[in-house]
């Protein structure tokens, strides 16, 4: 058996090139958050390849009619961009609140994807905002394929993130519960993409995380925002819907009692936040009474 | 194989295996145990060294990456004295058992690098991925309040 060796291509050229004459197993490693988790199991043959070094992987860019952001931007970079946060701030929002300082410098885009965590920060937003990936094949070939597609065990590399121009809708939002304020993982959490005009939503996209293996669209609690005026009543059926969610998607877990109750709160302020108004405003203390 | 890195200022080349974690490097080949291992899965906070001055769990970082890279621990903060930041968690009684002091001392580091003058919450959201079981953090927040005043005073 032949012992792990390493590669650090420094671009995609190299890494293009060094896939391509691997035969055997191949393991990538960027920011490392989750794979160096003690007790989980770290390659021991093949190549491993330090996605860190590649120009090329981490960039934002947002003057194009999409944003692309490159597979191993950390997530500390997608916090703190300006422009990024002027096209879909619940990325900035759902990066911020993304473990702690320390895993934020270290930990990629591309690894939230990869990893598949039920619970990843990063996903409800992607998942609302309709994203396609950039994927490279070992042979050197590369396609594209919606997120809700992707297979986080094909073993294809996530080189680049598209938020296309039609799911970057003006208000977004992003919400989570934990077991506490920061460096949680989150319990539940939600994403939120809407058109809003003369107090009235338009086109709505919701998602949740932590209500499942993967993070979903909402579909109903969409119908129950999408072309209604901000008000009351709008937000108890958002409320009812989000509930109905609950109950369909995780039915006798012993989770579920609590969940149907705190995504009424989540649901609230996830619209507080949209709308830049106070959770403690009239409206949503209407719309809990 | 073999990397090349900047520890504490000082140009450091060595074989490593690949799957040797920075923390373990930092202590077990360089003998640097001011870095702590606490959880090993980025809950902690005790390992934290800076990596180009940036606060990063160095158990939930492969040695190798490091290459060419500067890493900080907090035996390199301030040669071997202390600096005013640790002077600080000394004054405001921030350390009693000790060992996630260094961690925190270097997340603070890196805080008052990118912020600095930091409000209270910022400090307490910078601080969330380093945890201590003895003080409480009142103390630790405290100092790291003092030591940005001072540092602010100074510069006027």
């Amino acid at each position: 058996m032949n012992a792990l060796a390493v590669s650090a291509p420094v671009d995609m050229a190299e890494l293009r090139a060094t896939l391509a004459a691997e035969a055997g197993p191949v393991h990538f490693v960027a920011g490392g958050t989750d794979m160096l988790i003690a007790g989980r199991p770290l390659p021991e043959t093949g190549l491993l390849i330090d996605l860190a070094r590649v120009a090329g992987m981490a960039f934002i860019s947002t003057d194009g009619t999409d944003v692309r952001i490159g597979g191993a931007t950390t997530v500390a970079a997608l916090a703190a961009d300006c422009r990024l946060r002027v096209r879909i701030p619940a990325l900035c929002e759902a990066a911020a609140q993304c473990g702690s300082v320390q895993i934020r410098n270290r930990a990629t885009i591309g690894g939230n994807i990869a990893n598949a965590a039920p619970a990843a920060d990063l996903m409800p937003v992607l998942v609302a905002a309709g994203t396609r990936l950039a994927l490279l094949k070992h042979d050197g070939t590369q396609y594209e394929a919606a997120l809700c597609e992707y297979l986080p065990n094909s073993g294809h590399l996530i080189t680049e993130v598209i938020l296309p121009e039609r799911g970057l809708l003006p208000r977004s939002a992003f919400v989570k519960l934990g077991s506490r304020q920061d460096m949680t993982i989150s319990r539940l959490n939600l994403a939120l993409l809407a058109e809003f005009q003369s107090n009235h939503f338009g086109v709505v996209r919701v998602a949740a995380g932590a209500l499942g293996p993967v993070s979903s669209r909402l579909h109903r609690a969409e119908v129950a925002l999408a072309g209604r005026k901000l008000g009351a009543a709008t937000l108890r059926d958002f409320i009812a819907a989000l509930i109905d969610e609950v109950d369909t998607a995780i039915p006798g877990r012993n989770s579920q009692l609590h969940k149907r109750r705190a995504v009424a709160g989540l649901g609230l302020d996830l619209i507080a936040q949209a709308m830049g108004l106070s959770p403690r405003d009239r409206l949503f203390e209407e719309a809990a009474g | 194989m073999r990397m090349s890195l900047k520890v504490n200022g000082q140009a450091i080349e060595t074989e490593i295996s690949p799957i040797s974690r920075l923390s373990g490097f930092l202590r077990d080949v360089l003998g640097l145990t001011g870095v702590k291992e606490g959880c090993c899965e980025g809950e902690c906070g005790a390992c934290t060294v800076l990596l180009d001055g940036q606060p990063v769990d160095s158990c939930l970082m492969l040695a190798f990456q490091a290459t060419g890279r500067e890493i900080t621990t907090i035996e390199g903060l301030c040669g071997s004295g202390v600096n005013d930041l640790q002077q600080a968690f000394l004054k405001m009684g921030a350390v009693q058992c000790g060992y996630c002091t260094p961690g925190m001392v270097l997340a603070a580091e890196g805080l008052l690098h990118a912020n600095p003058s930091p409000g209270e919450a910022e400090i307490r959201h910078a601080l969330a991925g380093n945890i201590c079981r003895c003080t409480g953090f009142e103390t630790i927040v405290q100092a790291v309040a003092t030591a940005a005043a001072a540092r602010q005073g100074a510069e006027r």
